[in-house]
């Protein structure tokens, strides 16, 4: 403490000092064109680094720049420019002029890359960065920062779980480095991470997989976003340590602007979204015709057995007689209905969404800020879902001191409300809505009338099949989530090249869900005669980063520096659930829990902190050499006492070639070699695994004497010895320019090896529960990523670029600890209880399918499998029923490659861009095709897919799981098609400094040859489980037109 | 000046924040779980002990899944047809019934799984109770220990009887252990419950019935005794368990005397504990939904209409149309079974064959086709049924309270109509007592027939009595083994199968987490 007591006046004199200084100012003022097209340019940053102090051009090329009297280096920086740098002096009150002229050039070479904790030029990068250009990307109806960066990073595999608004997204970078734990990637938004946790609760289940969580970064308007940087390899990721294993995604928002004046902009877009394919079920009158043909094949087979036995008789040879019999009893004709319903058509629409943007951003010589407002409300291509946001940010900085006194302020706060699709992905084997779509018979009607009115048909006293449309319009599930991030900063340059920043961070989340099953609808009714639930879900993590910069020119073109930190974040969560079971009318909804006649209600808590102690060193060595080394040690509660802490180095090196004697009038006008290493961790699981904890639960609670007594259980074994999943990654790298820098690319190779992985694994009982988490197994990725960019045509009023990412990987798993094997990839449906289709195995990737392999179909429409031995009826290696013994692997999930191409074309007006996609080599298991083209569906009076009608597959066959069902799902897919048009019509747009319209087509045609609805499937059931296809939500076909004015 | 003033301020509380943080213990990464408790600050009260013991009985309920289904459906009295697409499952139910299972299969790997880990469960939450009283004094601690004791007994017994030896433990650390032989297991079993039974209380009161009392240990001790010639012997071969024989209990020595001796006084000590114990005046008393107060149940596993703690034997056998919310059409008896009933015997009719009515309201229902429910009682083709193929049992009824598929009633793992045939069964091996066994099950079947015919009592009419009184309770299996029955052909399952087979074997999953098991495998998988 004394040193404190010291330090203040010290530093209270260092203030004082600080403001004496700042007293005589000079301007600079310019305007930055582009060289070749001669146009203004926005958005170009003019900075001059030894001041720390920047300003932005704005629509019509213009800046300004206070700065103190003296000679200046300025620097003018612009994703798609060559940075350029000129020296201004500037008198006490006088004003210098300093306009740039930028040359275009390949779009990857951005001057400047965000790096966690800081920037830095590209030329120092050492690492495998990423990073998309925010307003390319942002176009179409984009809800969330996923899809933003669909298609255009090597090496980021994206896949959105279905069609739904606001649906959560599979993120793999780099193939993926845990089997239980989380795959998704660190998120960092301005500088603060975010804890990637779903902030509405689950909805209730009837069975099936887990309810797959929202998008949580769906507050974010994509408008807001000014740069997305993806952190691929360890040696860029080390710096967020202990949570970076997956990679990490730097997200800045737009901050405002020092110059150019008061700027508002105003952005308007509709967009027509509908099923891009049709689900290929029976017609009614096609499905009339099916059983109309069926029951003479019954009644001909069965002329024997109504001979021989005139009345009906209970004796095995009577059933035994009828029961071998093909075709339909002749009573499924009296269960035909005369309706000729499109079930389909029925649950789908094409949908409106509505989005309006505005901001406002402006500033002077020491504050600046922006203002922006959002509201999206996006239907979905189903009946009765949504989603809708109001979200508003706020930025501002103010300056002081010179600009030795930096703070900022970042906040943005959204309101999403999500209206749900009944148990998408939790209705069991009964079905959600799109499963009840496939089955739902086609002659009955939507709706009935009788005496008690008009209501929804549905089938009397079954289970297995609801009626879709009353599925989605009665049964009510709502989701809403209010939820502010905010942070602060303070940056103060203590001396020449060294700061000190400090950042408050706030996250909190507040997400409510409502449900409500009516009486009305048979599933309510069995649920004990209506059934509501509310849900309150309350995430808050705060934040507080501390951080020391140093850096320092040095001799001829050196650079040092150096960064030292502290972090410390805590994440706390409750639960608040409350039921009611069993009401008079449905009027209520969920809004009056107390006149159930039985009430439940629940809650949980939980918290877990992260504390980090992180630095980093960069060493550039005559602008040619680069060498930087991380170290950042992180204590998570999560783990076991004396394994809290670990540390996580990283080291990499980049050795500019182009600027080498020997290199000069080769054809590479810029070329680098990467080589880096480093080691991440992943905290992914959950808080208290490493404790023995009791807990009372209705579970634990028992009945003497009939009434029941409150019970307490152990709830987890414990493992004392539990610690971090540790991934060790190499990576080496090229940069190359080619051409001036018109053709530039990236190629890295990387392998990344991941030890001490978190399974659940079986313990040796008697144990408290089955399994314990622990550190077992090994698994390795390795790949090869190259992005491509290529200015192809620059000249005034045409210029044309276009850009190409291509990845491949290989994953396998390497040690299963005391496995042999472990199941995954639980197969879905009527029948197919604990059947599973992968198979975690040593040796293979992730996503490995594994069962029967389907022969044919024999003449009595027997499915035959190939099979070894004598068991189980194998007859010439061939048999019906396949035994355990006879499964073998049948198909992979992981493509061999994936690539994303993109085109920009800006001829006069016009501004064209398209965005293609594709992945080659993957299989997809087609869980639908399983369990829904069976034909003997119809022995329930169930539809069925079309495609069974002409395969050879007996009516009474059950369904299978085999090779049959892994179908090849390669693709290429048309993601997106921009046209956008610079609106030059002064009557229209009054005095807006620019405007422009545009129309914009997402996911407009797909080239597979996969048979399902989408070959780019997510069902997540089971661990770590990929390439699962069972019918869900689609994903629509959208058409978007919008409008955006500067002003 | 006032605005410099204000900005070196917050600049140097900033700049103290910078250098204080670091330093003032914000590297306190302790874990303190707000919605669960640790063992070390529990068990300090009555009440708390008693939450604990609710948790140990809780885990009984699970026994009623995996442990009774395969005691039911891997013998002649039930099987679960595949019934078009419904039932497939990974042929998992079937082969349960034709007895193909292996270490490895699909029904291994879940049925046989869950009954080893739902037993050791129970044995863990019992080793976790008596571990965390040791250092309390509360009242009536002795009886809640012995109670505690009495359930891991029983949680061992289920292993016992579907493995054989099995590592046993009787402290909470996790840890690799070996298997003990399964005689040693018995040995253990049994000298727990000798040791408990002087805490026990004879009776509860009515707010605490269902709890354990020395009639439960009782009648315990008297099943493992009359199974002594099965449960002594490792596994069937030389000197072993016989596949086609009777096991008698003759020839095994146990605590106080001869096996079968043991058994029949065992027996005896609960059926002539009258003021705790008396047959029910009629047959389905014991296991309506009313049954809580049954003095016929000895050790029962208490249900109640609350959600999750209730029996879902409705759902099981019941077709989707005759109960609310729709039961899953599943568990069907064989006809071989049905069929072996004498047609005046009033315990037939626990079966369901004929014409279907929903069980609630009583009006007849259709199947999904249209066509009014019959349930026949023979099934043609197992891999193939229709929805009414097959009877069912019904023994316990669904209860009017029933809060979805909760239903209140008790399930009894051992009633005293038991503890007559095992006196009788004991007599017949040649332990000493009255009246004779013919007497004994006379007194059961008193109210089975309004004229009881039954003039001789063998062996063989021993196990058909008991597939009368028992079926459907869960006994089937362990009565076949005894018999010499359970690896012979019976409906839909043709061929006399392996020996080995006796024994479940030791899920796969289960010998690699362990590495003393490995090699430890039944003889035979």
């Amino acid at each position: 403490m004394r040193f404190v007591r010291q330090a203040l006046p010290t530093l209270a004199l260092m203030f004082a000092t600080a403001t004496s200084l700042a007293a005589q100012n000079g301007t600079i003022r310019g305007s930055v064109t582009d060289s070749t097209t001669k146009q203004a340019l926005t958005g170009v940053t003019v900075r001059i680094d030894a001041l720390q102090r920047e300003a932005q051009t704005g629509p019509d090329g213009s800046y300004t720049l206070d700065v103190p009297a003296g000679t200046h280096i300025i620097r003018a920086t612009r994703i798609g420019y060559a940075p350029q740098s000129q020296s201004v002096t500037v008198t006490a009150g006088g004003t210098a002029d300093a306009s740039f002229g930028l040359a275009p050039q390949a779009s990857l070479l951005e001057a400047v890359v965000v790096t966690g904790y800081g920037t830095t030029r590209r030329e120092a990068v050492t690492g495998a960065v990423s990073t998309v250009d925010a307003a390319a990307a942002n176009v179409g109806v984009k809800t969330n920062v996923d899809q933003m960066m669909q298609g255009r990073a090597a090496g980021v595999e994206i896949i959105q779980n279905n069609g739904e608004p606001g649906a959560g997204s599979q993120i793999l970078i780099r193939g993926g480095s845990s089997i239980s734990n989380t795959n998704d990637p660190l998120y960092v938004i301005d500088g603060v991470p975010v804890i990637n946790v779903p902030t509405e609760p689950s909805s209730y289940g009837v069975g099936g997989t887990p309810a797959l969580p929202r998008n949580p970064l769906n507050l974010l308007n994509p408008q807001d976003i000014a740069s997305i940087t993806i952190l691929k390899d360890a040696s860029s990721t080390a710096i967020y340590g202990s949570r970076a294993a997956n990679g990490v995604v730097l997200i800045e928002t737009k901050k405002g602007n020092r110059s150019g004046g008061p700027t508002v902009e105003f952005e308007a877009y509709v967009a027509t979204a509908s099923p891009a394919k049709h689900l290929d079920v029976l017609s009614g009158s096609e499905y009339r015709a099916f059983v109309e043909q069926q029951v003479p094949i019954f009644n001909a087979d069965t002329v024997a057995c109504r001979t021989a036995y005139p009345t009906p008789a209970d004796s095995t040879a009577w059933k035994a007689c009828f029961a071998a019999a093909d075709g339909l009893d002749p009573k499924h004709l009296a269960n035909l209905g005369t309706a000729n319903t499109n079930w389909e058509r029925e649950v789908t629409r094409t949908a409106y969404t509505q989005n309006y943007d505005v901001s406002f951003t402006g500033g002077g010589e020491n504050t600046h800020y922006r203002a922006s407002l959002n509201y999206m409300n996006q239907p979905g291509v189903a009946i009765a879902n949504g989603l809708e946001r109001l979200q508003g940010s706020l930025s501002a900085g103010h300056s002081a001191f010179d600009n030795k006194l930096r703070l900022g302020v970042n906040v943005t706060t959204s309101r999403v409300k999500n209206t749900y699709i009944t148990f998408e992905n939790t209705g069991g084997f009964e079905g959600g809505v799109f499963q009840n779509v496939a089955i739902f018979n086609p002659t009955r009607p939507v709706q009935v009338s009788d005496s008690t009115g008009t209501h929804y048909y549905e089938v009397i006293g079954s289970t297995s099949v609801r009626n879709p449309v009353a599925l989605a319009n009665q049964i009510s599930d709502k989701g809403t989530t209010t939820r502010v991030i905010a942070n602060t900063s303070v940056d103060y340059d203590l001396a020449t090249g060294l700061t000190a920043k400090i950042t408050l961070g706030g996250d909190h989340s507040g997400g409510s869900r409502q449900l409500y099953y009516p009486n009305d609808n048979p599933v309510g009714e069995a649920l004990g005669g209506g059934l509501a639930r509310q849900y309150d879900l309350d995430n808050t993590t705060g934040t507080i980063q501390t951080l020391l910069t140093y850096n320092k020119p040095f001799g001829e073109n050196n650079t040092l520096d150096v960064l030292g930190g502290y972090e410390y974040n805590k994440f706390a969560s409750n639960l608040f659930m409350a039921e009611g079971i069993g009401y008079v009318t449905d009027a209520f909804s969920f809004n009056n829990l107390g006149a159930a006649r039985t009430r439940n209600d629940s809650s949980y808590a939980q918290d877990w902190k992260l504390v980090s102690f992180l630095s980093r060193a960069n060493l550039g060595f005559k602008d040619k050499y680069f060498v930087t080394a991380i170290l950042r040690y992180d204590g998570s509660s999560k783990f076991a006492e004396g394994h809290k802490w670990a540390a996580f180095p990283g080291l990499s090196a980049s050795w500019k070639l182009s600027s080498e004697d020997f290199m000069s009038g080769g054809p590479f006008s810029d070329l680098r070699l990467r080589v880096g290493w480093g080691r991440q961790g992943n905290p992914g699981i959950a808080p208290y695994q490493s404790l023995v904890t009791f807990a009372g639960s209705s579970g634990a609670n028992y009945p003497w004497g009939d009434a029941s007594s409150n019970g307490v259980i152990p709830t987890g074994n414990g493992n004392p010895d539990l610690k971090w999943e540790q991934t060790d990654q190499y990576n080496v790298g090229v940069d190359f320019g080619l051409a001036g820098n018109r053709l530039a690319g990236s190629l890295d190779f990387y392998q990344k090896n991941t030890s001490d992985l978190l399974l659940n694994v079986q313990v040796p009982p008697p144990a408290f529960s089955s399994t314990s988490l622990q550190n077992v197994g090994k698994l390795k990725n390795s790949g090869f990523e190259a992005s491509l960019d290529w200015l192809a045509v620059s000249k005034p009023g045409f210029t044309w670029r276009a850009g190409l990412v291509f990845a491949t990987s290989k994953n396998k798993v390497e040690d299963l600890g005391p496995y042999t094997f472990l199941r995954s990839g639980q197969v879905s449906g009527q029948g197919q209880s604990d059947q599973w289709s992968q198979r975690i195995m040593p040796g293979q990737p992730l996503g490995t399918f594994f069962g029967p392999v389907f022969l044919g179909v024999d003449a009595n429409g027997h499915q035959l499998f190939r099979c070894s031995g004598s068991s189980g009826g194998c007859v010439n290696g061939e048999t019906i029923t396949p035994q355990a013994s006879d499964y073998a692997i049948i198909g992979n999930a992981n493509p061999d490659w994936t690539a994303g191409l993109t085109s920009q074309l800006t001829r006069g007006k016009f501004n064209v861009s398209f965005l293609i996609r594709a992945a080659v080599g993957l299989d997809v298991f087609n869980n639908t095709a399983l369990v829904y083209s069976t034909k003997g569906n119809a022995l329930q009076d169930k539809n069925f897919l079309k495609p069974a009608l002409t395969d050879p597959t007996g009516l009474h066959e059950p369904a299978i799981f085999s090779s049959r069902w892994v179908e090849s799902a390669s693709f290429v897919r048309l993601q997106n098609v921009t046209v956008e048009y610079n609106l030059d019509l002064p009557m229209l747009t009054r005095n807006a400094r620019s405007a422009r319209v545009y129309v914009s087509a997402d996911n407009l045609a797909t080239l597979t040859g996969y048979s399902g609805l989408d070959p780019e499937v997510y069902a997540s059931a089971g661990l770590a489980s990929r390439g699962v296809d069972y019918l869900s939500y689609p994903r629509p076909r959208l058409v978007t037109g919008g409008i955006r004015f500067v002003f | 000046m006032k605005r410099t003033f204000v900005v070196s301020s917050i600049g140097a509380a900033g700049l103290c924040a910078l250098l204080l943080v670091p330093m003032q213990g914000c590297t306190n990464l302790d874990e303190t779980p707000p919605s669960a408790i640790s063992p070390g600050n529990f068990f300090h009260t009555e009440g708390e002990v008693l939450a604990a013991l609710a948790g140990v009985y809780a885990q009984l309920r699970g026994t009623v899944d995996d442990y009774y289904n395969l005691n039911e459906i891997s013998t002649d009295e039930m099987v679960v047809p595949t019934r078009g697409q419904d039932w497939y499952d990974n042929g998992t139910w079937l082969e349960t019934h034709r007895q193909t299972w292996t270490a490895s299969s699909p029904a291994t790997l879940s049925f046989m799984n869950g009954a080893w880990n739902t037993a050791y469960a129970g044995v863990a939450r019992a080793n976790g109770l008596l571990d965390g009283v040791k250092n309390s004094t509360v009242p009536n601690q002795a009886t809640m220990e012995a109670e505690a004791r009495y359930l891991r007994a029983f949680y061992y017994y289920v292993l016992m009887d579907l493995f054989g030896g099995v590592p046993v433990a009787t402290t909470s650390e996790i840890m690799p252990r070996e298997r003990v032989t399964r005689d040693s297991l018995f040995k253990f079993i049994e000298s727990e419950l000798l040791a408990i039974r002087p805490a026990l209380p004879v009776k509860w009161d009515a707010g605490n019935n269902g709890r354990i009392t020395k009639g439960a240990v009782d009648a315990l001790l008297a099943n493992m005794y009359i199974n002594a010639g099965v449960f002594t012997k490792e596994g069937a071969g030389a000197g072993g368990i016989n596949p086609t024989g009777y096991n008698a209990c003759t020839g095994v020595t146990v605590v106080g005397g001869t096996a079968c001796q043991a058994a029949k006084d065992r027996a005896d000590s609960v059926l002539l504990s009258s003021a705790a114990y008396a047959l029910a005046d009629s047959f389905p008393k014991p296991f309506r939904s009313d049954n809580g107060t049954s003095a016929e149940n000895i050790f029962v596993i208490k249900f109640a209409d609350e959600a999750g703690l209730g029996l879902n034997f409705v759902m099981r056998a019941l077709h989707y149309s005759q109960f609310t919310p729709g039961p899953w059409n599943g568990f069907s008896a064989t006809s071989q079974t049905y069929n072996a009933f004498d047609s005046l015997d009033r315990r037939r009719r626990v079966f369901l064959v004929g014409p279907q009515f929903n069980v609630e309201t009583g009006s007849p229902v259709k199947d999904r086709a249209g066509n009014p429910l019959v349930f026949t009682t023979t099934i043609a083709n197992v891999t193939n049924a229709t929805e009414g193929e097959g009877s069912r049992i019904y023994k316990w009824p669904a209860d009017p309270k029933h809060v979805a598929q909760d239903n209140g009633n008790d399930f009894a793992w051992f009633r005293l109509a038991e503890m007559y045939f095992i006196k009788a069964e004991a007599e017949l091996n040649g332990a000493t007592g009255t009246p004779t066994p013919l007497a004994l099950v006379k007194a059961v079947r008193a109210r089975a027939f309004a004229t009881d015919t039954l003039s001789t009592l063998a062996l063989a009419d021993l196990l058909r009595e008991r597939t009368f009184e028992f079926a459907g309770e869960g006994k089937r299996r362990q009565d076949l083994i005894r018999f010499g029955k359970y690896t012979a052909a019976f409906e839909f399952k043709p061929s006399v199968t392996d020996a080995h087979l006796i024994l479940m074997p030791i899920p796969q999953g289960q010998i690699d987490a362990n590495p003393l098991l490995q090699g430890h495998q039944n003889s035979g998988y």
